[in-house]
């Protein structure tokens, strides 16, 4: 073998690696249209594998589970829902193209899918140029109205900033500095954009806040870490740290946290796409009072989060399914929310095309496991959600530290973008 | 430290519990509880310092039931009746007042105090400052202390000045004057301030740093301005060595990281020039059977489990050596003249790995016992923390690129794998088995990814997709380090590594990433071979 050939083949071995799966088309078989014969499809573009498998693929599972729900209660417009499951493979233009596939030669009624923005925003040009229907579980920086997408989660003003502005206050901590932590790409980016808005229009300084990004997957932190201790041993008031990295830097973020000793009451972490799986093969004991905020924590009281629960619990017994029975997350309730809502709609609208069934969102309602009464208007496709902040607890998962009183009105795009 | 004006808000409180004490025994108890329950959160910080204080003013018995009480509100246990508060206690409920036990009817309907992040730095801080003051083990009282510096919520300097007082060991007794001097950086007498700058001199930290300097920029007395200036100058000093090592450190850790996933590779595509694509795999299997270990000693043997990451050592090995060499002997020696299909055959088997590891174990990170030789840190020199995960994982890549340099160098596996890499024909006819020693290496750069595999579980999350953060960097090692030679590879992760650290503060990691990335470029299209490039024909 050739010296040229090694450093060919070597970095063919490279690009190899970086793309996680190939397209997979003649994995889904053709069916019959939507609505036709006694079934309705509908279709999930969550990730089984790649970086965002571990919590993108219990999203699947939670489809079919209200899938079965509502089937069990005789299915919607008498037709049974029967749910397609695909594979992007954590790979953003995989969506678009497989999102493709469910519109055009599965002909779903609707999409329930993506975790990142940037999935979302790769599957956006798809669903507007066939006028579909994406259902959207996650909570993102806004800034965004297709009518082509339910929005199922909140957008900053009703989830980050609620949150911030308690960290702010006396009672939750006074913070008066701001390390904002985040993976590059455009959630985070947006979402601090935002941040530097909502401060200057508080009066903080620039000189109180420092922006870091770090590549999507990233997991030495060592350096970052020293950097948020100097950042906080720095005079001017309380620091606190706020996350943005995804996936599977969480866990290494917050190991890196423990073991050079920083605590919550020294520099508390916000972390905005921290959830209880994330916890998972962690000890969080040395990460209690670190915190997060969303519009579903699993400690959420009331006896509609006992049912989830419950329910959850048995689908994963009953199914064999490969994720924790007994964790649940955010967009898992927010998907679950997602597929009763596109049933209720359809119903109301005695029709699955697409544009009918937009027409039956305004008014609908819906009891979320939350406990907290769900509803859309006529305005847009958001869904008032409530809102949550969580603190890490022993027992790996988030107790409820402060909740909303009601569900506040979404605001897609935010007045503190400028600037 | 800013005790002063949050002093000024005790003191209506501390007034009230001091009236309170002359009534009935129990009744300032009841007071001192009240605004726990009932209170804002001012409110309730107050109370819990004044808890604190009564804790520490009386002494005895009242030091005793403060600190069942902070300790009841931290652990959430503290529960608010109409008019009391009671301690819930895992079958019985206690009034908070009196720690009599009460029936649940006798307390009504109860709720929970809020407990923030605030409050539970006060409760943590009292905690501390009372166990300091009434444990009968020095070495918990020890403790106490390290938490009381740390935790200043709840701590004053007369109330240190009283345990000091108190204490009866020599040694505690004077780090308890040492901390109470260093909270006198306020006081109205210049020879206290002076005592205080050299006291938090003592520890070399920028918060101490921060903490002089704002303390100097309104100090009007000359001599104590002095002091200030040459204690100052000394801990930025002592920080400037500090951050040095740190970045030293930080590069070290990261190479070790590298070098560790690149070994194994170095082996296998270095010596032998088959691209293994199933490289991250074999780690990944190493960090699996290392978490196996673990398991089967929680169940078997729980004394040991400490010491799993250790016994698993050869575990790990032989696991991955095994996959490999069932790899090598079913697919990769069929295709030794083809490498590309050997490109594509392995990538074949680490998606059938990564796809097999899931359907068994499920996606989920595994949960590793951290020991404590692979948790915490050790605080160096400034504010450098020596991580011990870290360290751990810098002691195996040592010790492993040391055992393989004396395998190859110094024993006559090595000497035969040197023959073969070289010349393989010559190294036939000279009654070298070649086929024999191609499984061999093959097991040995397996079975190093194995042992990579262990060493990273403290560190990274282990999942059935971790191999794929190490495949890239490791060909990176490998290529830029010269293909074939073992030092290449270390100078090649250590260059990485620390030119990595280097640029990540000034530019960001994203940009970090892509620098390091156009340096390699650029030096290969320099030095195509690589830092070292073996003599020999291929």
């Amino acid at each position: 073998m050739k010296r040229r050939d090694f450093l060919t083949a070597a970095s063919g071995a490279a690009i190899a690696a970086s793309a996680s799966t190939l397209p997979v088309p003649g994995l889904i078989r053709r069916a019959h249209a939507a609505g036709s014969g006694d079934t309705v499809k509908i279709g999930c573009l969550f990730s089984s594998s790649g970086t965002m498998a571990n919590i993108e693929g219990r999203l699947n599972y939670v489809t079919k589970m209200a899938a079965d729900e509502i089937n069990a209660a005789g299915g919607v417009l008498g037709k049974m829902i029967e749910p397609v499951i695909t594979d992007p493979g954590s790979d953003w233009p995989l969506y678009a193209q497989l999102g493709k596939q469910l519109i055009q030669q599965e002909e779903v009624a609707a999409s329930f899918g993506c975790w990142t923005s940037v999935s979302r925003k790769s599957v956006l040009p798809v669903v507007e140029q066939n006028d579909a229907l994406l259902y959207y579980p996650l909570h993102f920086e806004g800034e965004e109205n297709s009518k082509n997408v339910v929005y199922l989660n909140s957008p900053p003003s009703s989830s980050v900033l609620p949150a911030v502005e308690y960290l702010m206050s006396e009672e939750g901590g006074a913070a008066k500095r701001f390390f904002m932590l985040g993976s590059d790409y455009v959630w985070p980016r947006t979402i601090n954009q935002q941040l530097k808005g909502y401060f200057k229009s508080k009066g903080i300084e620039e000189s109180a806040w420092r922006e870091e990004y770090v590549p999507l997957g990233f997991s030495n932190f060592q350096t970052l870490i020293n950097q948020i201790r100097d950042f906080a041993d720095q005079p001017g008031g309380q620091p606190i740290v706020i996350l943005t990295v995804v996936g599977n830097s969480i866990p290494d973020f917050f190991r890196e946290f423990i073991n050079q000793g920083i605590s919550a009451f020294d520099v508390p972490v916000l972390g905005l796409d921290a959830v209880e799986a994330d916890l998972e093969g962690l000890d969080t004991a040395p990460l209690v009072g670190h915190l997060n905020c969303w519009a579903y924590l699993q400690n959420a009281p009331g006896a509609q989060n006992q049912k989830f629960l419950a329910d959850w619990a048995k689908y994963v017994g009953d199914n064999d399914v490969p994720f924790s029975a007994d964790t649940v997350i955010d967009p898992m309730v927010s998907t679950y929310d997602g597929v009763h809502l596109w049933a209720m709609a359809a119903e109301k609208a005695g029709s699955f095309d697409v544009p009918e069934v937009r027409a039956a969102f305004d008014g609908l309602s819906f009891d979320c496991p939350s406990g907290y009464n769900i509803t859309m208007t006529g305005e847009n496709n958001y869904v008032k959600r409530g809102v949550f902040i969580g603190s890490v607890n022993e027992a790996q998962g988030f107790d409820v530290l402060w909740q909303s009183d009601d569900t506040p009105t979404p605001v897609p795009f935010s007045p503190y973008m400028q600037g | 430290m800013n005790f002063l004006p949050r002093f000024r808000l005790i003191l209506p409180v501390m007034l009230a519990a001091l009236l309170g004490a002359q009534a009935a025994p129990a009744a300032p108890r009841d007071d001192l509880l009240a605004p726990v329950c009932t209170g804002a959160f001012g409110d309730q910080m107050a109370a819990l310092q004044s808890i604190a204080r009564y804790g520490v003013e009386g002494g005895g018995d009242a030091a005793a039931w403060a600190l069942r009480v902070v300790e009841a509100f931290d652990g959430r246990a503290l529960r608010c009746g109409a008019d009391a508060a009671f301690i819930e206690t895992g079958d019985a409920l206690l009034s908070a007042a009196t720690l009599e036990p009460v029936s649940a009817a006798e307390a009504g309907e109860l709720s929970s105090p809020s407990v923030n992040l605030r409050l539970r730095a006060v409760s943590a801080s009292a905690a501390g400052l009372l166990t300091l003051m009434t444990a009968p083990d020095p070495a918990a009282r020890e403790a106490a202390l390290k938490v009381v510096s740390k935790r200043r919520e709840a701590v004053t300097a007369d109330l240190l000045e009283r345990i000091a007082a108190a204490e009866a060991d020599p040694g505690l007794k004077q780090a308890v004057s040492e901390l109470h001097a260093s909270m006198l950086l306020n006081d109205p007498d210049p020879q206290n301030r002076i005592q205080a700058i050299r006291a938090i001199g003592q520890t070399a930290s920028q918060r101490n740093l921060s903490l002089l300097t704002q303390a100097m920029s309104a100090e009007k007395d000359p001599q104590v301005a002095a002091e200030a200036q040459s204690v100052i100058a000394g801990i930025e000093r002592t920080l400037a060595a500090g951050k040095l090592m740190s970045v030293l450190y930080s590069g070290m850790s990261y190479a070790s990281i590298l070098f560790l996933a690149a070994l194994g590779l170095a082996v296998i595509f270095g010596l032998m020039g088959v691209i293994n694509l199933a490289q991250g795999e074999l780690i990944m299997i190493g960090a699996y059977s290392t978490w196996l270990v673990q398991e089967g000693l929680r169940a078997a043997a729980p004394g040991l489990l400490d010491y799993y990451l250790i016994l698993a050592i050869p575990v790990s090995f032989a696991a991955s050596a095994a996959v490999g060499i069932a790899m090598e002997a079913l697919i990769i020696r069929r295709l030794y003249t083809r490498p590309l299909m050997t490109l594509l055959a392995t990538w074949a088997i680490s998606l059938l790995l990564i796809n097999t590891v899931r359907v068994v174990f499920g996606s989920q990170n595994l949960e590793f016992h951290q020991p404590g030789y692979v948790s915490g840190g050790v605080q160096v020199l400034g504010d450098f923390i020596m991580t011990m995960n870290r360290l751990f994982a810098i002691g195996i890549a040592v010790v492993a690129f040391v055992a393989v340099l004396w395998l190859l160098r110094r024993t006559m596996f090595g000497l035969n794998i040197r023959a073969v890499t070289q010349n393989r024909e010559m190294a036939g006819a000279a009654g070298i088995d070649t086929r024999r020693i191609d499984w061999m290496t093959f097991g040995l750069g397996s079975g190093l990814a194995g042992l990579a595999g262990l060493a990273l579980s403290p560190l990274y999350n282990v999942n059935p997709n971790m191999g794929a953060n190490f495949i890239v960097d490791s060909f990176m090692v490998v290529v830029l380090g010269g293909v074939g030679s073992l030092l290449g590879a270390v100078l090649a992760a250590l260059g990485i590594g620390q030119i990595n650290v280097v640029i990540e503060p000034v530019y960001g990691a994203v940009a970090a990433k892509v620098l390091v990335l156009l340096l390699i470029i650029g030096f290969i299209q320099w030095r195509p071979e690589g830092l070292f490039a073996p003599k020999g024909r291929r």
